[in-house]
């Protein structure tokens, strides 16, 4: 580790040298602003469709993302059709990991919309800079206000009734931009009941409650210096998981950090950006509300991670880098305890994970140098030591003897990228190289019960890291009226981690059919197509549409399962003045690449047509919108290749909004 | 730095505490299985200037396999007696006046490196209004021979991971399979040692005074087999089990030894066929491996039910 930053540290000083007869820098900042330098695509969190979304709901617009939902609350993200195990999922950087063996509790699902301004979604190892990854990295950025801006009071409150599952939700957010002093606060209830499928019927335990609130605090303490504190509570009760045998009970997490941003008005070195952070995260299911269930078992899960974030940026003429220290540790606790129906008496006792520690430290960095005006390239990668103590390790010997209590594991990670713009056209062209550790359930689970094939997984301490080699490319073409542009990736996976039936096992969880042990396959391959178009028909007429296609198949040719098949988005956007409609039509066709072996069976084609309209207009000072709209206005019924239990998604769902900024 | 994330930490950690308490798991084994690994003295019987102690796990006679070590000293100087042929014989008589006894050493063998007698005593029955145990010692000092009795207490063995089991054979002979280790199991493959005996039925009538040894004579049988399929057998568990175990086989000591892994807490049943030296099977049946939640697992003809 010392040795790498040794290395590091020299090659800037090369770099440093270099740069000392240059020129004064063309943009110094002077202010304590957001400053990019690597471009990243920015989305705000609204989809084109609704203008009060759920995190999950935005994530779904994006091309990139696929979910495998357990339900209408907390869908995990599928970053090119790998599992999130495969991503770094972080918040501003900072790693936080559920507290459910079950995977019911996403990152995502411990924001909201109100408390975030964009989510960085990167594909592969560019994705490396917060960490080891395969897949690439969601990054949730919450919401800071610059410093001294006109406007010192700002905000917005949002209400909005959707009818098929009578979901009322309240979102306000305020901030307050002095020129020493920025506050950032913002507060939301969500309350939903069980949704309707496109048959009229009730989908049972599928309701949800959410309350979260955030505070963010930041003061200059000099021209270039600043201080940040942030807090997010989130409190999600009587969730309903229709695919699982269980509920959620309660679940809660506080996340923190405070930071410190330092910048500098002339040299290499441009932003340094330090914080510390600390969140846990507490997840108790309940499966009392169940009558079927003969025998109850308690399943809570804790997760409590402290780590530091330190970030330069250097930019010099043509280069410029970001390059960031990540340090963290986790400790992930499950228990399962089981009664029968008199709950006084215990039948068994055994940790879903036992008590695991995980101490990651990493440095990662990614460099962009503009060749010419037309072309750039970018390369960078990334080193971590991944250490792993289990604190019970019998468990882990109960299926493994040979089983290591503790466990180091060093995750390299390299890639690199080219550009060229010539006119209309952009082209690309990359590859990446990377390992990652297995996650804390596919190295020491426990007989956790995945619902969707009906198994009791055990992990593995001894499984090799994954490797992934990975190419990918774009070509676009932009003109005033249209654009198009396709990209595809291709990932060969050594070592691919995926749950395998163990002879020797014997099944535990009651509605279980047998015993998988995560093992690694010799190779997987995934490839992924994206082609994106816009064309502007009138002025005020817009058309879009996405093509996404996806292949994945394990070292006997054999399909992986949750690959999303051919699938399809299209909109139609129409505005005037203060009036705008849309329209559009999502839809997958039929699964024809589904894996039996895995679990799956074939999921038939559907389309979903949407409509909404709005009118966005003043009262006084404040811009005032308002919107109605209706999801799968056909009332389709239907379910996706990722529903769990095949569980039919919401029919015909109106949805009305009011929104106030000022 | 340090002190930055341990300020946050508390803070962190005031505003927000835990729901509900993590289960402490060592704390909570100790109370469901209590073990005892020392040695003291459960009874002494002062007769003929000799002073004769039995020590016994935790001072008491439980239930099944218990070791003994019997230590003569004399009286008066305190120091060690050296006596020998030491023999010991519990004999339990019910309401009815009928005597039998249990599996046990009559001849203790003399362990000069601590100085005492070691044998064991596998009680069949706990002390009770209707069944009351006696021991009959019988030492030589000096080529006199003595004879002392004392009426013990047996008490109930809470730790069922130490439970016994009594059966007719299908040759007809009676047996006993005592669970002597391990004392407080843990989730893991656990070292599982028993004890097999068989009542050697008397061939002639009693003769001498009593009692007569040849009439309460138990051996360990020698060259059997268990075979162990451990599994959980409450209906929610749905008859689950675990892999890696292994049958239990006789060893230099005279006890069987086998591996049973125990994948968590719980109540558990040791299914057991017995074979003896040739391959035929005593005792026991075979149990259905098939995961029926719901339904209490079946159990074999031959078991003893553990809890940890």
């Amino acid at each position: 580790m010392k040795k790498l930053s040794v290395i590091f540290l020299v090659l800037f000083l090369g770099m440093n040298a270099n740069a000392q007869d240059a020129e004064i820098p063309r943009d110094t900042s002077k202010h304590l602003e957001e400053v990019k330098i690597i471009g990243i695509a920015k989305r705000k969190i609204e989809t084109e469709m609704k203008m009060a979304v759920s995190v999950d709901e935005f994530l779904a617009s994006s091309e990139n993302i696929s979910f495998i939902k357990r339900g209408a609350y907390a869908w995990e993200p599928l970053l090119n059709n790998m599992s999130s195990e495969r991503s770094t999922l972080t918040i501003d950087g900072m790693h936080i990991f559920g507290a459910c063996t079950d995977k019911m509790d996403p990152i995502t699902s411990y924001v909201e919309s109100n408390n975030l301004s964009t989510i960085d979604i990167k594909s592969g190892q560019e994705g490396s800079l917060h960490g080891a990854t395969v897949g690439g990295s969601i990054d949730l950025k919450r919401k800071s206000t610059p410093f001294g801006l006109e406007k010192k009071f700002s905000g917005a409150y949002q209400t909005g009734f959707e009818f098929n599952n009578k979901q009322f939700y309240n979102l306000a957010n305020a901030s307050y931009a002095g020129d020493k002093f920025v506050a950032d606060g913002s507060i939301s209830f969500r309350k939903a009941g069980n949704y309707h499928d496109g048959n009229q019927n009730e989908i049972k335990h599928s309701q949800y409650n959410k309350f979260n609130t955030s505070l963010g605090l930041a003061y200059k303490i000099s021209p270039l210096s600043s201080v940040r504190v942030d807090a997010i509570f989130d409190q999600a009760k009587d969730v309903g998981y229709p695919a699982l045998p269980m509920d959620l009970w309660l679940s809660r997490a506080i996340i923190t950090s405070a930071s410190y941003k330092q910048l500098f008005e002339a040299g290499l070195v441009r932003i340094w950006d330090t914080k510390l952070y600390f969140n846990a995260i507490e997840h108790y299911m309940d499966d009392t509300t169940r009558p079927e269930n003969l025998v109850h078992m308690d399943m809570p899960g804790w997760s409590t991670t402290y780590g530091l974030i330190s970030k330069i940026n250097l930019q010099e003429d043509r280069y410029s880098s970001e390059i960031q220290l990540n340090v963290y540790e986790n400790i992930s606790i499950a228990e399962m305890r089981m009664y029968p129906q008199d709950r006084s008496k215990r039948t068994m006792f055994a940790y879903s994970w036992p008590w695991v520690t995980t101490r990651f430290t990493g440095l990662s960095m990614n460099n962009s140098w503009e060749i010419s005006d037309k072309s750039q390239l970018n390369f960078g990668g990334s080193l971590g030591l991944n250490y792993n103590y289990s604190k019970y390790v019998e468990f882990n010997r109960i299926f493994y003897p040979e089983a290591p209590q503790k466990n180091n594991r060093l995750l390299p990670g390299l890639h690199a990228s080219y550009e060229l713009n010539i006119d209309q056209f952009d082209f690309s062209i990359g590859t990446g190289y990377g390992h990652r550790a297995p996650s804390v359930s596919e190295a020491y689970g426990y007989y956790i019960y995945n619902s969707f094939d009906r198994y009791d997984y055990i992990g593995n301490p001894d499984l090799k890291n994954e490797i992934s080699y990975e190419a990918n490319a774009s070509a676009g073409f932009k003109n005033e009226k249209m654009s198009i542009e396709a990209k595809a990736n291709y990932f060969h996976i050594q070592n691919y981690i995926i749950g395998r039936i163990l002879s020797l096992g014997s099944p535990m969880n009651y509605q279980s059919v047998g015993v998988k042990g995560y093992t690694s396959l010799d190779h997987a391959k995934l490839f992924n197509l994206t082609i994106n178009t816009n064309y502007d028909i009138l002025q005020h007429l817009h058309w879009k549409g996405v093509l996404n296609y996806a292949r994945a198949t394990d070292d006997k040719d054999g399909n992986l399962p949750f690959i999303r098949p051919l699938s399809y988005q299209t909109s139609l956007h129409f505005m005037h003045k203060g009036f705008s409609v849309q329209t559009s039509m999502n839809g997958d066709f039929k699964q024809d690449n589904y894996s039996p072996e895995y679990g799956e069976d074939q999921t038939p084609a559907y389309m979903i047509w949407n409509i909404s309209g709005d009118y966005t207009f003043n009262i006084k000072n404040v811009k005032t919108a308002l919107q109605v709209g209706a999801e799968n206005i056909f009332n389709e019924y239907y379910s996706t290749y990722a529903d769990w239990g095949n569980i039919p998604r919401m029919g015909r769902n109106i949805f009305t909004s009011l929104k106030f900024n000022f | 730095m340090k002190k930055t994330t341990f300020l946050l930490a508390v803070l962190c950690f005031a505003v927000m505490s835990c729901t509900k308490d993590k289960t402490n798991y060592e704390a909570e084994i100790d109370t469901v299985v209590t073990e005892h690994s020392e040695f003291k003295e459960v009874l002494a019987i002062n007769s003929n200037g000799h002073k004769i102690s039995i020590e016994a796990l935790n001072g008491t006679f439980y239930m099944g396999y218990n070791e003994i070590r019997l230590k003569i000293t004399n009286v008066q100087t305190k120091e060690k007696v050296n006596a020998s042929t030491v023999t010991f014989l519990p004999i339990m008589t019910n309401a009815g006046g009928n005597n039998t006894s249990c599996p046990h050493s009559y001849d203790l063998a003399y362990k000069s490196d601590d100085n005492y007698f070691l044998g064991y005593s596998v009680f069949t029955s706990e002390s009770n209004t209707n069944e009351s145990w006696k021991l009959y010692i019988s030492y030589t000092v000096a080529d006199q021979t003595f004879a002392v009795k004392q009426t013990i207490s047996v008490q109930e063995q809470s730790n069922k991971n130490l439970n016994i089991t009594t059966f007719t054979g299908n040759d007809n002979e009676q047996y006993f399979i005592a669970l002597i280790s391990p004392q407080k199991p843990n989730v893991a493959e656990n070292e599982l040692i028993a004890g097999i005996y068989k009542f050697n039925k008397p061939t002639n009538p009693p003769v001498g005074a009593f009692p007569d040894p040849s009439q309460f004579s138990y051996t360990e049988v020698s060259g059997y087999t268990l075979l162990l399929d451990p599994r959980m057998p409450e209906p929610s568990m749905g008859n689950h089990s675990s892999p890696n175990n292994k049958n239990l086989t006789q060893q230099s000591d005279g006890l069987y030894h086998g591996v049973v892994n125990y994948t968590m807490t719980g109540n558990w049943t040791l299914n057991l066929i017995m074979l003896n030296e040739n391959g035929q099977t005593l005792k026991g049946t075979k149990v259905p491996g098939d995961f029926t939640p719901g339904v209490e697992g079946a159990k074999s003809e031959l078991y003893i039910d553990i809890l940890f």
